[in-house]
C-alpha cells in the first residue's frame, strides 16, 4: 500500500484520502510517518496535489474548506487567520507535520508565513482528530488545521533534486525561492529551501456608500484610494531532514527561520490630508526547530515522540508619522517555547488499540511594556484514548486533561496560578453499506486565556477561566460512483456548538479602563455541505468541488442587550465555494468562486452594521512542460478577476483584481 | 384681566412657537425617517435634540442623530442622510459637539477635522483640518479648539495647542501652545481656560491653562487638580473644571490589576486665577444648563472600588450641590452613563449610555429620574445638544 501512497503524491493526482481499509490493511509506522493525517477516523477535508498546486497561496487555499471562514486584513503582509465553526480562531490549533504551531501571546498564528511549496496536503479537521501515536496536544484543540510536508522522491537514480521557483506579479511582487533535495548515504533524504519575498503591496481600492431615499433617489460617492504603508519584506529558510525508506524508525527533523519586516496599514478611516493614515511597522523573527521519531516495538507496541524548541520575536513600531525624525514608540514582546511529546500505543488483539500519550511545554514571554508581568507558562497534557474498529465501525473515546501553571511578576514578587481542564471526546464513523459512511462526534474543549488576555499591563485579567467549547457534530459521506473515471461524492456535516466563557474585553466601572472577562457565550448551529464530482476519459480530467456552509451564530451574552440573539460579527449566515478544473495534456485550469453572505460588525444586526456580501472569482493556468529532461511548470493566477471591492475586516479593504506568475524548474 | 392679558400672550407665544415648529418641518430634514420613540413629546422651545456618537476607534463610524421634538421620532445619522456625497461621512471618533449661532460645531478626533453645519438641517458648511482636536468653546469672532498636536502615548512629552478658527473664514488664524494634552476649553471674561490633562505622561498635568484672547498669548496657569478633562462657563465670568482624580494601580493577592483612586475624580470652579473644589461632587460626565446649574454623573464609591453613580446639580450662583442616588430610580437602566444634558425649558434630563460591544442608547428622564423614553443611537453616544 505505502508505495502508491506515495505515488500518488507523485504523480501529483488525487490522493487517496484516509479510508478505512488503509488504517486495517496497512496500519505501519512508514504510512503513519508519510502523514499523520494517516489512518484518522474522521475524514477530514483535504486540499491536495493539484487543487494545492492551483492555489495562490495557503490562506487562499484554507479558505475553500467549508465551515471555515478567513480573517483577512488585506494585501501580501495583512494577518490571515482561519475560524472554524465560529469558535474563534483561537481555537483552531494549526500543526505542522502533526506538531503546534504555538503563539502563548495571543494564539493568532498568520497562514500568511506559511509557504504551500513543499507541502503534501492541507487538511481541516474541524473537530476531534483520531489517529494511531497521536501526541495528547493534538486531542486539545477545537479543531485543527494540518499542513502535511511531502516526502522528497528520487527518480531515475538520481541523488538530487533542485527546484527553483521565480514569483512576480501584483502589487511589485517578487518572490525567488529555491529547494534542494540531496539523497544521503544511508537514505535519509535531506530538504534545504529558501524562499525570500518583497512587496510594496499597495493597491487600488473604492471606498463608496449609496443611499436609497424615500423618493427614489440615489446618492452617495464612490472614491478611489491607494492603499499604502503596505508593503512587506520577508525571508523563510528550512532544512529538513527525512529518514530512509527503510529501518525500523520514522523521524524527521525540521528547521525553519522566518523573518519580516512591513508596514501595517490599519484600518480605512477618513483623515485630514496632510497627515497619513498610519506608518506602524511590524517586525517578526520566528525559528523553530521541531523532530519526531515513531518506533514500532514487536507486534504490539509502537511509540513516537516529538519535541520542538522555538522562539519568535515581535516588534511594533506606533505613530511613527506623528513624530518626524523622533524616536516613536516601540514595544517589544520575546516568546520562547520548549515541548516535549511521548506517545505509546498498542494493539489489543484484532481491533482494539489503546493510545497514551503525555506532552509538556514551556513558554516564557518577554516584552519592554511598562510594569510587564514576565510570564511563565507550564503545560501538561496527559491523554488516554481507545479506538475501536471492527468490520465497518470504528470508533474512539479519549480522555484529556490539561494543567496549567503560569507564573508571573505581581508588584515585587513572582507569584504562580493554576488552571486546567478536562476534555473529553467521543468520535465514530460506520459505513452501513459499501458507499455511505455516518461519521460524527462529540467534544468538549478548553481554550487557556493567551499571555495578552492574562497579564497585558493594566488591561488583562488574572483570574480569567478558560474559554469553554462543546460540540456535536453528525455527518454523513455518500460515494455515488466510486470509479476513477467517474466520481462523485456527497457529504454533509451537522453542528451544534456552544461556546461559554468567551473571553471579551469589556470597561469596567471606570469607563476608561478596559479589562478581560469571561463574558462572551454563543452558540452555533451549523450545516456543512460538499459536493465533489470528477470525471477523467483518456487524458482528459474534470472536476467540480462545490462547498456550502450555514452558520447560524448567535449572541447569547446579554439578555438585555440590543446584542442579544444577533448574528455574531463576522460569520455569515450562508458562504460557499467552488472550484471546477480541467486536465489536459500538462494542462491544467481552474477557476474558484468564492461566496460570502452578508455580515455584521457587531451583533446588533442593525442595517448600519451590515456588511455587504461579496463574490470573487479566481482563474489558475498552469502548463507542465519536460525540456531536456527538466521539468518546467508555468503557472499563472488571476486572482479577483471580476474586480469586486470587497472587505473581510471592517475598514481593511481587501485588492482587486491582481495576478501572479509562477515559474519553476526541476532538475 | 390680567389673567386674561396672560392668556392672550400666551396663546399668541405658542402661536408663534407653532409658527417656527412649522418652518422646522420646512427644512429639508423634515423628511428624515426615524423611529417613533417619544410620543407626545414636547421640547419645549427646542426642536431637535443633537446626539454625537463618537464611534468606535478607527471605525470610521462617528454619526449624529437627532431627536425630533414636533413628532418624537429619533433620527439615526442624519449628517450620512443629509450630505450623502461627503466621502467617509463624518468620519472617526467625534470628540465634541458644540451649538454656536445657528451653526453645529463637531470636532472629529480621529480624522482630524472640525466640521461645521447648519444646525437647521445638519448640512455641510465646512471642515477645517486641526491635528488631533479634542473640545470646543467660542467668542464672539473665534472658535478655540484644544490639540493634542501630535503627542503620542508611550512616546515623548509632548506639549499640546489651541487652534483659533475664524467664524468668518473658518480657516485657522492662530495657535497657541498649552500644557500636556489639553480636554475642555471654556471662554469667559474675556479669558480661555484650557484644562490640561497630561493623560499621556507618567506624572498627569494639574493646571488650567489661561489665554488671553485679545492677546491669544498664555497669560496665567491656575494649579487645580490632577487629569482635568470637561470644562464649562458659567456665563458668570466663572468656569467649572473636571478632573478625573489620580489612580494608583496595584496588584491583588491574585495579581489583578487594581485601580484605586488617591485623589477622588471631583468638580473645580475657577475665578481669575484661583481654583476652589465643588465638594462632594465625582464627575464622569457634565453639562452646563442654561438654567443656571451644572449637571453631572459621577461615582461616589470609586475610592473604596465601588460603582453607584449618583445625578449632582450645583448651582453656578452659590455653589450649593444637591445630588441624588441614581440606584432606585429609572435611571438605574442606564448601563453606562457616558454624556448629559438637561433641557432647561422642561428639566429633563437626557443621558446617553455607552454600550461597548453594540449600538448605545439615549434615555430620556424627568427632573425626578422618571423614564420618559428611549432610542436606540449608534456606537458610543456620548455628546448632545439641544437646539
Amino acid at each position: 500500500m505505502f508505495p502508491s501512497f506515495l505515488a500518488a503524491f507523485l504523480l501529483f493526482i488525487q490522493a487517496p484520502e484516509c479510508h478505512p481499509e488503509h488504517s486495517e490493511g496497512s496500519d505501519t509506522l512508514k504510512a503513519a510517518m508519510v502523514s499523520s493525517i494517516y489512518g484518522c477516523i474522521i475524514v477530514p477535508q483535504r486540499i491536495t496535489s493539484g487543487e494545492l498546486k492551483s492555489a495562490s497561496g495557503l490562506s487562499e487555499a484554507v479558505r475553500r474548506f467549508a465551515g471555515v471562514q478567513l480573517r483577512d486584513y488585506g494585501g501580501v503582509g495583512g494577518l490571515k487567520t482561519v475560524n472554524v465553526r465560529s469558535l474563534g480562531s483561537e481555537h483552531t490549533g494549526v500543526f505542522i507535520d502533526g506538531i503546534q504551531v504555538d503563539n502563548a501571546q495571543n494564539m493568532q498564528v498568520d497562514l500568511g508565513r506559511f509557504s504551500l511549496q513543499g507541502l503534501s496536503s492541507v487538511s481541516l479537521f474541524s473537530g476531534q482528530k483520531v489517529a494511531p501515536l497521536q501526541s495528547a496536544k493534538e486531542y486539545s484543540s477545537a479543531s485543527s488545521l494540518y499542513l502535511e510536508s511531502a516526502d522528497p522522491v528520487f527518480k531515475d537514480g538520481k541523488r538530487d533534486n533542485f527546484f527553483l521557483r521565480a514569483t512576480g506579479g501584483s502589487f511589485k511582487t517578487g518572490s525567488p525561492s529555491v529547494v534542494w533535495e540531496h539523497l544521503l548515504r544511508g537514505g535519509s533524504k535531506l530538504r534545504l529551501s529558501a524562499e525570500a519575498l518583497s512587496s510594496d503591496g499597495r493597491y487600488r481600492f473604492h471606498v463608496k456608500d449609496f443611499r436609497q431615499y424615500p423618493d427614489g433617489t440615489l446618492a452617495g460617492y464612490d472614491t478611489t484610494m491607494i492603499r499604502s504603508n503596505s508593503d512587506i519584506t520577508s525571508s523563510r529558510v528550512e532544512a529538513m531532514l527525512f529518514s530512509p525508506a527503510s529501518g525500523v524508525a520514522s523521524w524527521n527533523i525540521h528547521a525553519y527561520f522566518y523573518g519580516s519586516g512591513r508596514g501595517l496599514p490599519g484600518p480605512v478611516y477618513k483623515k485630514a490630508g496632510e497627515y497619513p493614515l498610519s506608518e506602524d511597522r511590524q517586525t517578526d523573527r520566528d525559528a523553530f526547530l521541531q523532530g519526531k521519531y515513531y518506533r514500532d516495538l514487536g507486534d504490539v507496541w509502537s511509540v513516537a515522540g516529538r519535541a520542538k524548541l522555538s522562539f519568535s520575536h515581535l516588534e511594533y513600531t506606533d505613530y511613527p508619522e506623528l513624530v518626524p525624525g523622533g524616536t516613536p514608540a516601540s514595544y517589544n514582546y520575546r516568546n520562547h517555547s520548549a515541548y516535549l511529546s511521548a506517545t505509546a500505543m498498542a494493539r489489543i488483539g484484532s481491533s482494539l488499540k489503546v493510545n497514551l500519550a503525555q506532552d509538556c511545554q514551556y513558554d516564557y514571554l518577554d516584552s519592554d511594556l511598562r510594569a510587564f508581568a514576565y510570564p511563565g507558562r507550564f503545560s501538561s497534557w496527559s491523554c488516554a484514548s481507545v479506538i475501536f474498529g471492527k468490520d465497518s465501525f470504528e470508533a474512539s473515546a479519549s480522555a484529556l486533561y490539561l494543567g496549567v501553571r503560569d507564573s508571573f511578576i505581581s508588584g515585587n514578587d513572582r507569584s504562580s496560578a493554576s488552571r486546567s481542564a478536562f476534555m473529553p471526546s467521543l468520535v465514530f464513523r460506520w459505513k452501513p453499506a459499501e458507499r455511505f459512511t455516518l461519521n460524527g462526534f462529540a467534544k468538549r474543549s478548553f481554550r487557556m486565556p493567551t499571555f495578552n488576555d492574562l497579564y497585558y499591563t493594566t488591561v488583562g485579567t488574572k483570574t480569567l477561566d478558560p474559554e469553554d467549547a462543546i460540540q456535536l457534530d453528525l455527518g454523513a459521506v455518500w460515494n455515488l460512483w466510486s470509479e476513477p473515471s467517474n466520481h462523485l461524492t456527497l457529504k454533509v456535516e451537522t453542528y451544534w456548538n456552544q461556546l461559554k466563557n468567551k473571553i471579551i474585553a469589556v470597561p469596567t466601572s471606570n469607563q476608561f479602563r478596559w479589562s478581560m472577562y469571561n463574558l462572551g457565550r454563543v452558540e452555533v448551529l451549523g450545516v456543512d455541505l460538499t459536493a465533489e464530482y470528477s470525471r477523467k476519459s483518456g487524458t482528459v480530467e474534470f472536476g467540480l468541488v462545490g462547498r456550502y456552509t450555514f452558520q447560524r451564530s448567535r449572541d447569547k451574552s446579554d439578555k438585555e442587550a440590543l446584542t442579544w440573539n444577533g448574528q455574531i460579527p463576522y460569520i455569515p449566515l450562508h458562504s460557499g465555494s467552488v472550484n471546477l478544473y480541467g486536465e489536459h495534456g500538462g494542462w491544467r485550469l481552474d477557476i474558484t468562486a468564492f461566496m460570502t453572505g452578508e455580515r455584521f460588525t457587531t451583533s446588533a444586526n442593525l442595517p448600519a452594521y451590515r456588511i455587504a456580501p461579496w463574490t470573487t472569482l479566481d482563474a489558475a493556468l498552469s502548463k507542465n512542460l519536460t525540456i531536456a529532461r527538466n521539468g518546467l511548470t508555468l503557472k499563472l493566477c488571476l486572482n479577483n478577476l471580476l474586480d469586486q471591492q470587497y472587505e473581510i475586516v471592517d475598514n481593511y479593504p481587501m485588492p482587486g483584481f491582481n495576478f501572479l506568475l509562477v515559474a519553476t524548474l526541476s532538475f | 384681566m390680567n389673567r386674561f392679558a396672560l392668556l392672550v400672550f400666551s396663546v399668541a407665544a405658542l402661536a408663534v412657537a407653532a409658527g417656527c415648529q412649522k418652518d422646522e418641518t420646512t427644512s429639508r430634514d423634515a423628511d428624515l425617517a426615524g423611529v417613533n420613540v417619544a410620543v407626545g413629546e414636547k421640547g419645549g422651545s427646542f426642536s431637535k435634540l443633537f446626539v454625537l456618537n463618537e464611534g468606535n476607534f478607527q471605525k470610521n463610524n462617528s454619526t449624529l442623530d437627532f431627536l425630533r421634538f414636533s413628532d418624537g421620532n429619533y433620527v439615526s445619522d442624519a449628517f450620512g442622510s443629509m450630505n450623502p456625497a461627503v466621502v467617509q461621512g463624518l468620519g472617526d471618533t467625534g470628540n465634541d459637539l458644540a451649538l454656536n449661532d445657528g451653526k453645529l460645531w463637531l470636532v472629529m478626533n480621529g480624522s482630524g477635522y472640525v466640521h461645521v453645519l447648519d444646525a437647521k438641517d445638519e448640512t455641510l458648511v465646512a471642515s477645517v483640518a486641526v491635528p488631533d482636536p479634542r473640545f470646543i468653546a467660542f467668542d464672539s469672532g473665534h472658535a478655540y479648539v484644544s490639540s493634542y498636536a501630535g503627542a503620542i502615548y508611550g512616546g515623548e512629552e509632548k506639549k499640546g495647542k489651541v487652534f483659533r478658527i475664524d467664524l468668518k473664514t473658518y480657516k485657522i488664524d492662530g495657535e497657541v501652545e498649552v500644557g500636556c494634552q489639553p480636554e475642555g476649553v471654556a471662554v469667559s471674561g474675556g479669558k480661555l481656560y484650557v484644562a490640561n490633562s497630561g493623560g499621556y505622561n507618567y506624572i498627569h498635568e494639574d493646571t488650567v491653562s489661561v489665554i488671553d484672547l485679545s492677546s491669544f498669548k498664555v497669560s496665567g496657569s491656575v494649579t487645580t487638580a490632577s487629569n482635568l478633562h470637561f470644562m464649562a462657563s458659567d456665563g458668570r465670568g466663572a468656569v467649572y473644571v473636571s478632573s478625573y482624580g489620580e489612580s494608583t494601580w496595584s496588584q491583588d493577592d491574585a495579581g489583578n490589576w487594581i485601580q484605586s483612586m488617591s485623589e477622588p475624580m471631583g468638580l473645580y470652579s475657577i475665578d481669575g486665577l484661583s481654583s476652589s473644589q465643588v465638594k462632594g461632587v465625582h464627575v464622569s460626565c457634565m453639562t452646563m444648563c442654561s438654567d443656571g446649574y451644572v449637571y453631572a454623573i459621577g461615582n461616589a464609591d470609586e475610592l473604596t472600588g465601588g460603582y453607584s453613580n449618583m445625578l449632582y446639580k450645583v448651582s453656578v450662583k452659590d455653589g450649593s450641590v444637591t445630588s441624588k442616588a441614581i440606584s432606585g430610580t429609572d435611571a438605574a437602566q442606564v448601563g453606562n452613563p457616558y454624556g448629559i444634558c438637561v433641557n432647561p425649558d422642561n428639566g429633563d434630563i437626557y443621558i446617553t449610555d455607552a454600550d461597548y460591544t453594540g449600538p448605545g442608547k439615549v434615555w430620556c428622564f424627568t427632573k425626578d429620574l422618571k423614564k420618559k423614553w428611549v432610542a436606540v443611537a449608534g456606537m458610543l453616544p456620548a455628546h448632545m445638544v439641544i437646539y
